[in-house]
């Protein structure tokens, strides 16, 4: 197959060759690896690539991809990185707009017309910009020999990849692992990796978060040796009895490879007692169902209690062929009669922000250090949840959430705001992804790669289908796919709003954002249908949290109201050396000279960019604590 | 002049009027129309007179609600200051007009008193125009109990602060006050802990564009302290202060090296001029800062000052 730049053009295609979705579990060679945590698997292409920057399609160097292409005039970029924090190109910092408003007039492919395929909107796009990225690699010892994939844990916004001159894959759907196969092409030395990343293609249109609008490989790439026969996906559901003491214990295995030999699984409390041992014979997919577990200690935001499940892969010789070490909680999520939202039969109350991922310096090519650092912010404050917006995160912030109890709204990457509003007005004659055939497969796509990625979780108590992008039969259809895969969760919509006849259809919960608290109690007076939040509110833009406890007042006089995130937890603005003033200063959105741009909205956080906390945090703190 | 026996030394002088007694010299000026010096221990404490504050450089939240369009007359107000009226009163004579010449003709270099008040009238440049009238009341040991009237007129633009602003002509190098910490404003102070805190400097809440920032409510007691003075022949940079009390009720203040207009001109903290003097706020009436969103939705009504009442408050600096 070879690749297609039309393919930019068109919302059918937003992956070709991606492996399937799966669980993120690590896996190691023996217990030496996982105790230094270090698997031998897994090879770093982290560091220097090879780097070109064109301004559009046109201009791109199109067989940079052949092993005979001279790239001796290529720059050097760091992976991961932002390509606009290398300057190649502008910030740009815009809200509800599209990025190229004012300069190119676009509509999404099918949105006001079945036959407007519009060919060349991105593929000819001048705003178009790309990034052809070049890196020469050897394999590592443990990976010769073996099957290769290539994992990319978040690339802007779409690419193709090549290896050694061979066509491997294309994806999009910036902020999911794309992981292909590179078995067929792989030679143990002097391997040629080719990216070409794309600025915009029709996911353009569904990324249309509020933030600034970057491109390139900004989150890890590494190469996966994959054991002879390996467990490719796992799907645990652990499940708390009726008596809300007892865990049912359920498990999906899948593996690929030879599927021969045998594996060992043990579940471990925190003292080292066994409560399950299995030895079996590998086949393809395995199942443990409704193993019970008598008085589980349960998985709470003041207890992140974790169990240890160990599974030991062997081949036919008894070898450890691979140790799968992954730690889950017993907690149960449920709507009951009154419409209170309870965790482990108590009522649950979100003391919330949302999430950008930011670093003031790196942009959203954020490092373990911010995110630790977030944790701990967030354990000092009271804060017990938060709202992945509106993407899902680099994948080690939910293991941190698992182990220090944070609640996690998991968030599909899909906004598409411009579409549908315009200038506060809500206006969606051009929305997508609306009730459009051609835009379903690419959100439901989302929603599985969101899934499937991280289903394995506990701390996520919610799926959050996108963040305002509308309502028609595609959220439906999102909805519908998170329902038919997970009866272990709650699923989140707001934007039904805009479409109250389907709220039947679309989300668990009421979500309004930045409703009044007047508003907020009209609605929980009238017998609400739904268990009621606010995934947005507390606008923290500037000097800002004032009245914040005519909400937390609310939670006392009325059990279905469950709280909210606060927009958000940390500014967006990037660091710069002002020549005027020879100090480091943080700049938002316009101060690149970026137009149409919608300036400080960029900056809502309570924290500033620089991490350090707004003077507001200390009323979080106080009201978040009243309901701990 | 010795100063021992509790009383106020009166210098009935052609343009100003001087209260001295140990350790301190006050001139209020009838030209400026307010306190011109507050010599305390040999150092000057004013850059200018004191005058009325109406005006707070808009936050996020009040441009997003277009507060700063319904209040903007404020602004002019509080830049501009037009002293209509001074009204003078020593012990318990209370002067018909104000003791400048020929009148004062009469007076020696050796008037006493035990007490002095003298006020100050200022008409707002609004439409409609309004009166706040600053009162300073100075006891026999110098005490100054300072009172802010201000009149309430219907009609009036919505207030984004009531409060009185003294410039003192150095940067402090720091305050401490008893109140409550952190930055405080009347919707968000339920966080905060009562205790005595020290500031080092005169931060500025580095918001991404500037605004107001720096409000310390229900505060008890505070004290400036400053090292350097604008005096040519005063280098010895040791530290002294300047404490303002409360006086019937705690008092709201921000101490910053800004003016409000300053702040509102920045749209980066690092255009804000080089820090070079320290701007004291203190409040009668603080407007909440909201927060319900920053696009359209006002404080709630409970945290907005009501431009149509009279609002006094009182503190006393010693």
């Amino acid at each position: 197959m070879q690749a297609n730049i039309n393919w930019l053009d068109n919302p059918e295609v937003f992956r070709v060759n991606q492996l399937p979705a799966h669980s993120d579990h690590p896996f190691f060679r023996d217990y030496r690896e996982w105790q230094k945590q270090h698997s031998s698997y897994q090879q770093s292409l982290n560091g220097k690539w090879k780097f070109h920057f064109s301004a559009n399609p046109m201009d791109r160097p199109q067989d940079f991809y052949q092993r005979d292409f001279d790239s001796s005039n290529f720059d050097s970029i760091p992976v991961p990185s932002e390509i606009e924090l290398s300057n190649y190109t502008q910030n740009q910092y815009i809200n509800v707009l599209f990025p190229w408003e004012g300069k190119i007039f676009r509509r999404p492919a099918y949105a006001l017309d079945p036959n407007d395929h519009e060919e060349g909107s991105f593929s000819k796009g001048a705003d178009n910009t790309v990034g052809s990225y070049l890196k020469r690699f050897d394999l590592s010892s443990a990976l010769i020999g073996k099957d290769v994939h290539i994992k990319f844990e978040g690339v802007e916004q779409a690419m193709y990849v090549w290896l050694n001159g061979h066509f491997v894959g294309y994806a999009e759907d910036s902020f999911t692992p794309s992981e292909f196969d590179l078995t067929p092409y792989i030679q143990d030395k002097d391997n040629l990796l080719a990216v070409e990343v794309f600025k915009h293609s029709t996911a353009s249109w569904l990324e249309d978060q509020d933030m600034f609008r970057f491109s390139g490989i900004f989150r890890s790439v590494e190469l996966l040796g994959i054991p002879a026969t390996h467990l490719m996906d796992m799907d645990l559901k652990p499940r708390v009895a009726d008596n809300y003491q007892d865990g049912i214990f359920n498990l999906k295995l899948h593996f690929i490879g030879k599927k021969a030999g045998s594996f060992h699984l043990l579940v471990k409390d925190i003292k080292g007692h066994t409560l399950l041992e299995k030895n079996e014979d590998i086949k393809e997919n395995v199942q443990i169902n409704n193993e019970k577990f008598e008085n589980v200690h349960l998985w709470n935001n003041h207890d992140p209690y974790l169990y240890q499940l160990l599974i030991e892969v062997y081949d036919e010789q008894q070898n450890l062929l691979e140790l799968i070490p992954f730690q889950f909680g017993f907690r149960r999520i449920e709507i009951s009669p009154e419409k209170v939202v309870l965790l482990n039969g108590k009522r649950l109350i979100i003391n919330g922000v949302n999430r950008h991922e930011w670093d003031a310096k790196r942009g959203r090519s954020i490092t373990m250090s911010d995110m630790t650092t977030d944790i701990n912010t967030f354990k000092e404050n009271n804060i017990n949840a938060v709202r992945t917006c509106h993407y899902p995160n680099q994948i080690p912030w939910y293991y941190l959430c698992d182990q220090n109890g944070i609640y996690v709204m998991a968030e599909n990457n899909l906004e598409s705001h411009g579409t549908w509003q315009k200038m506060g007005e809500i206006e969606p004659s051009d929305n997508v992804p609306g009730s459009i055939p051609q835009w379903k497969e690419a959100v439901i796509d989302r929603a599985r790669n969101n899934y499937e990625t991280f289903k394995n979780h506990t701390s996520i108590l919610f799926w959050s289908l996108g963040n305002e992008s509308y309502a028609g039969d595609n959220i439906i259809a999102m909805n519908e796919f998170y329902k038919s895969h997970d009866d272990t969760r709650l699923v989140h919509y707001e934007g039904v709003v805009h479409r109250p006849e389907l709220k039947d259809k679309i989300s668990d919960v009421e979500s309004c954002m930045y409703l009044p608290p007047k508003k907020v109690e009209e609605y929980l007076q009238n017998d609400p249908p739904k268990p009621f939040m606010e995934c947005e509110y507390m606008h923290d833009m500037g000097n800002s949290d004032g009245g914040m406890g005519s909400y937390i007042k609310l939670l006392d006089k009325y059990p279905q109201y469950f709280g909210g995130f606060i927009w958000d937890f940390i500014d967006q603005a990037l660091l710069v050396h002002d020549e005027i003033s020879g100090h480091d200063v943080l700049r938002y959105g316009g101060d690149f000279d970026d137009r149409h741009s919608d300036y400080e909205f960029s900056g809502d956080g309570l924290m500033f960019a620089d991490r350090t906390p707004k003077p507001a945090m200390q009323e979080v703190r106080y009201y978040y604590g009243l309901h701990k | 002049m010795d100063y021992t026996n509790n009383q106020l030394h009166i210098i009935y002088g052609d343009a100003t009027l001087g209260v001295n007694g140990k350790d301190f010299q006050y001139i209020f000026s009838y030209e400026r129309g307010g306190l011109e010096s507050l010599k305390v221990h040999g150092k000057e404490w004013l850059y200018r007179v004191p005058t009325p504050t109406f005006w707070r450089a808009t936050t996020d939240n009040d441009r997003g609600s277009g507060f700063n369009l319904k209040a903007a007359q404020w602004l002019g107000a509080d830049m501009f200051t037009k002293c209509t009226d001074i009204h003078l009163k020593v012990d318990r004579h209370d002067f018909a007009e104000l003791p400048i010449a020929p009148f004062n003709n009469k007076f020696s270099n050796h008037e006493y008193a035990k007490s002095a008040e003298i006020s100050f009238t200022y008409q707002t440049l609004t439409t409609p125009a309004t009166n706040a009238k600053i009162i300073y009341n100075i006891d026999d040991v110098g005490h100054i109990k300072v009172t802010m009237r201000y009149y309430g007129k219907k009609g009036l633009p919505p207030l984004p602060v009531i409060g009185i602003r003294l410039i003192m002509p150095t940067a402090a190098t720091g305050f401490d006050y008893e109140g409550l910490s952190g930055e405080t404003y009347p919707d968000r102070m339920a966080g905060a802990k009562e205790g005595k805190f020290h500031i080092d400097g005169l931060p500025v809440t580095e918001y991404l564009v500037p605004q107001e920032n720096g409000m310390h409510m229900q505060t008890k007691k505070l004290t400036i302290n400053r090292e350097t003075t604008q005096n040519n022949v005063d280098r010895t940079n040791e530290k002294f202060s300047l404490s303002i009390q409360q006086a019937e009720k705690p008092f709201n203040f921000s101490c910053l090296p800004y003016t409000a207009e300053e702040l509102e001109n920045a749209t980066h903290i690092e255009e804000l001029p080089l820090v070079r003097r320290t701007v004291l706020v203190i409040a009668g009436a603080v407007r909440g800062v909201g927060g319900i969103d920053s696009w359209g939705t006002d404080v709630e009504s409970a945290y907005h000052i009501n431009p149509e009442l009279d609002h006094e408050f009182s503190f006393i600096l010693n």
